[in-house]
């Protein structure tokens, strides 16, 4: 029996690339989604069907008085944007609890690729579909009446928002499933999300708001993330409020993201 | 041995808290040589999986050290990943991906170069006898496929060793016969083996050395050939009517240790060899018992098993 | 022989119905979103429109939860139903409906029994969301006449949408696909005055609101609670839904008997 020493093996001495692993990641999580079309299609449809209903139901709020815009899909349109993008980092931790629970994801962690990227490419995954489906929302927002306040630049703090929120969707979900392992971690991340999304601004602007909602909203970096979601569409946002909104985007991602990094180095245990 | 490539000493994994803990694997001392092929032989909850899925990097020991491809499983355990190829228990595979999609996934993951996917793929494909299958989903290959599949992902890297967790439980014997050829060959091409199993015939046929596991600890280790001879006696098994199984035991015990035997048989240990069975049976005759089946097994697998565990593997002779 | 049938007709639906109701006590996850989901939407819309009562178009109401206990009402029992019919869907999956068919039981029976579990827990939830809430604020101002009247409307309502729910279920035998038609429900239940009036909406979206009888529906409940008891609320609260569960509980029964008959 000859004994080939690992030097002689090229194959297995290679060190896997970061972006490669995540890329690789990436892409197969976005093929499965496609593959799966009670996953795929309401995690557009839902997000489109929030902007119209909610428009149309509440049309008659933007006549309370001093209310920031005279369409109602101006203000809710943002609102599905940002519920569709926090979803979709929903719908990448509910992946993870399934491949925990197949054992598939045992065959990742044998692998030597670098731990990190194991969040990035779910990650950049979850940013692909958060632009689809802001893209998506803004195409149907449009022709049921949507505009911009200013210029096409008012998009980006839409798209910003989208984003940013998707990271931390999946920062919080990949956390729990990793916490979890199993289904219970996805009724908590629907929950959780589902919550801290209303309680803001979601639904009507603070200066309407009575007693506790009004508190809740004001402390939530939620509200300013909807603020700064919403700048292009309404008028006259302040760039305090804007400032606010990505500031809470980059630190509810920075929170969530290590969250999610640390219980990952916590599955073997 | 510095280039052992497997070495592991006083491996511990206990599960659950302070007060309630399963001590799955108890104080597990391997050497694993080069080249070889390496059986651990247990019943289920023995502590077989749980001690692969530490030297896998997967789980986190206790206590206790291992050193996989000379890289320390804990501290260094990207270097045991690159070196070694697993297959555990449950074909871990995605349904909604193809075969293909799978392998060529491990090379990205692996870092082998993209030039080299498709073709690896391809071969890996061939080797396993999916190149038919190759683009159908994952979902709708049977149970042997899918476990031909999680041999092919195991091998993406050509891997210096090898973890096969019950390889073939559940297959039938033609595909069990397969894959032992499989794993053969691999062999001779310089993979080290640990392939853990609950068949007898398995660990008899295909290892070179074999190490049985009992409740988290090994209780015998070295060449089957070895193990038997220790054992020594053959065993002489005996059917008889429940209501005289105590005076039959009486007598057996005068050619020899009584052995553990299966449900409603009696097993003795004949020290002086075969010759004894007809006084073994004039003897029987003379108490008034009936001697309703008699078997002379020599040593085998499941009697090392027996005499170091007290209980059968597998529940018949 | 006609009479011991009967009985036997009543007792075999009341130990499905039981069956049925100890299932949804067992289940509280599933209970959960079908009470908790509805009065968290009242309590946020409470607090963020405030103010619009008194836009044009909006009823005469003291406060928007006034307002809202009707559509909360109407959404709980869609949660709810989901549960029960999903329930149905289920046993039929692991063969137990099978079982049910092979004995001699009342055939009609394993249908409504499921539906008269769906009823009782609408009637319970009408109750439950106008006891909780009137801490809150909320008026009845039909007083225990009025609660009375919305608990019947709950019990139909319940009816008819588990009638729609137990078709769907007997037809598909799946779980999955019963769970995957609610949101279909929940967007039916957008598309009407169910959470604002249907005077402030405009274009297409009012068109669609004034052809679904769910705003009707939730009208009549409405007007049983801001209004009074009035002709016009209870037939809109009752006997709308009443029709209706008579064409879905007839929708069911059918497609058991064209499943019955394929086996």
């Amino acid at each position: 029996m000859t004994v080939t020493t690992p030097a002689t093996r090229a194959a297995n001495t290679v060190h896997t690339g970061r972006m490669a692993a995540s890329v690789g990641l990436a892409v197969r999580s976005l093929r499965n989604i496609r593959r799966l079309p009670s996953t795929f299609l309401p995690a557009v449809l839902m997000p489109i069907f929030q902007a119209i209903a909610f428009a149309g139901t509440f049309f008659a709020i933007t006549q309370i008085p001093g209310f920031p815009t005279d369409r109602s899909i101006n203000w809710f349109m943002p609102l599905a944007v940002v519920l569709g993008s926090g979803f979709a980092g929903i719908g990448i931790g509910l992946a993870m609890v399934r491949d925990i629970e197949t054992g598939f994801y045992d065959r990742i962690r044998m692998t030597p690729a670098p731990r990190s990227s194991l969040i990035t490419g779910p990650w950049l995954s979850a940013l692909a579909r958060s632009l689809i489906v802001t893209s998506a929302v803004v195409a149907v927002g449009m022709l049921f009446g949507a505009r911009l306040s200013g210029t096409i630049v008012g998009l980006l703090p839409l798209y910003v928002a989208g984003l940013g929120v998707a990271t931390i969707g999946t920062g919080w979900a990949l956390g729990l499933a990793f916490l979890f392992r199993d289904m219970r971690g996805a009724a908590i991340m629907q929950l959780t999300l589902f919550l801290v999304l209303f309680l803001t601004e979601a639904q009507a602007p603070i200066m309407v708001m009575d007693g506790w909602l009004e508190t809740v909203a004001r402390v939530n970096p939620f509200t300013y993330i909807l603020r700064l979601a919403r700048s292009g569409f309404l008028t006259d946002t302040p760039t305090r409020d804007i400032l606010l909104g990505l500031g809470a985007i980059v630190v509810l991602s920075s929170l969530t993201m290590s969250f999610a990094r640390r219980q990952l180095g916590r599955l073997d245990r | 041995m510095p280039d052992s490539p497997i070495v592991a000493e006083g491996l511990v994994r206990h599960f659950g808290s302070a007060d309630d803990v399963v001590k799955a694997v108890d104080g597990v001392d391997l050497e694993v040589r080069p080249g070889e092929i390496f059986g651990f032989l247990g019943p289920n909850g023995a502590g077989k999986s749980t001690t692969v899925r530490m030297l896998a990097t997967l789980l986190r020991p206790t206590g206790g050290v291992a050193r996989v491809a000379g890289f320390d499983v804990v501290a260094e355990a990207d270097g045991v990943r690159r070196n070694i190829g697993v297959a555990l228990q449950d074909a871990a595979i995605d349904p909604l991906m193809s075969g293909r999609e799978l392998l060529k996934l491990q090379a990205v993951l692996y870092g082998l170069p993209p030039s080299r996917h498709a073709e690896r793929a391809a071969e890996l494909l061939e080797r396993v006898g999916l190149s038919a299958a190759a683009d159908r989903r994952v979902g709708t290959y049977s149970g042997g496929m899918r476990r031909r599949l999680d041999l092919a992902l195991s091998l993406i890297h050509e891997p210096v060793v090898l973890f096969l967790d019950e390889p073939t439980t559940g297959l039938d014997p033609m595909s069990r016969i397969s894959l032992w050829e499989e794993i053969r060959r691999l062999n001779a091409d310089g993979t080290t083996v640990l392939l853990t199993t609950q068949y007898l015939e398995e660990a008899d046929q295909l290892a070179d050395r074999v190490a049985i596991i009992d409740h988290g600890v090994i209780v015998r280790e070295g060449r089957a050939a070895d193990l038997k001879a220790e054992v020594g006696s053959p065993t002489l098994l005996v059917v008889v009517d429940d209501d005289k199984l105590d005076v039959a035991a009486g007598v057996l015990a005068r050619f020899g240790e009584l052995r553990p035997s299966a449900e409603g048989t009696l097993g003795v240990g004949l020290a002086d060899g075969p010759s004894l069975v007809s006084a073994v049976v004039r003897d029987l005759d003379e108490a008034g018992v009936m001697v309703k089946n008699l078997e002379l097994h020599e040593p085998s697998l499941d009697d090392v098993f027996a005499e170091a565990t007290g209980y059968r593997l597998e529940g018949a002779t | 022989m006609t009479s011991g049938l009967t009985i036997s007709h009543r007792a075999q639906t009341w130990a499905m119905s039981r069956r049925s109701i100890t299932g949804l006590r067992r289940q509280p996850a599933l209970v959960i979103p079908s009470m908790v989901f509805p009065l968290f939407f009242c309590a946020l819309g409470t607090a963020s429109f405030g103010r619009a009562i008194d836009l044009p178009g909006f009823p005469d109401v003291d406060s928007y939860l006034d307002f809202a206990l009707a559509g909360a009402i109407v959404q709980g029992i869609l949660f709810g139903s989901v549960v029960s019919a999903v329930g149905l869907a289920t046993d039929i999956e692991n063969g137990f409906f099978d079982r049910l068919l092979a004995a001699p039981s009342t055939r009609p029976g394993i249908v409504i029994g499921r539906l008269a579990s769906g009823m009782t827990y609408g009637a319970f939830q009408t109750l439950f969301f106008t006891v909780v809430l009137i801490p809150f604020g909320l008026t009845i101002r039909g007083g225990v006449p009025a609660v009375i009247a919305m608990m019947v409307a709950g019990v139909f309502v319940a009816l008819a949408v588990g009638g729609l729910m137990g078709s769907m279920a007997i037809r598909t035998g799946s779980s999955e696909a019963v769970q995957g038609a609610f949101p279909l429900l929940f967007v039916a239940l957008f598309f009407s005055s169910a959470f604002f009036p249907r005077e402030t909406m405009s274009g297409i979206y009012g068109a669609l609101a004034d052809l679904n009888p769910i705003s009707y529906m939730v009208e009549g409940l409405r007007d049983l609670v801001i209004v009074g008891v009035t002709w016009s609320a209870l037939f809109r609260a009752i006997v709308i839904p009443a029709t209706m569960a008579a064409a879905t509980v007839a929708l069911a029964l059918h497609s058991l008997r064209k499943r019955v008959a394929a086996s």
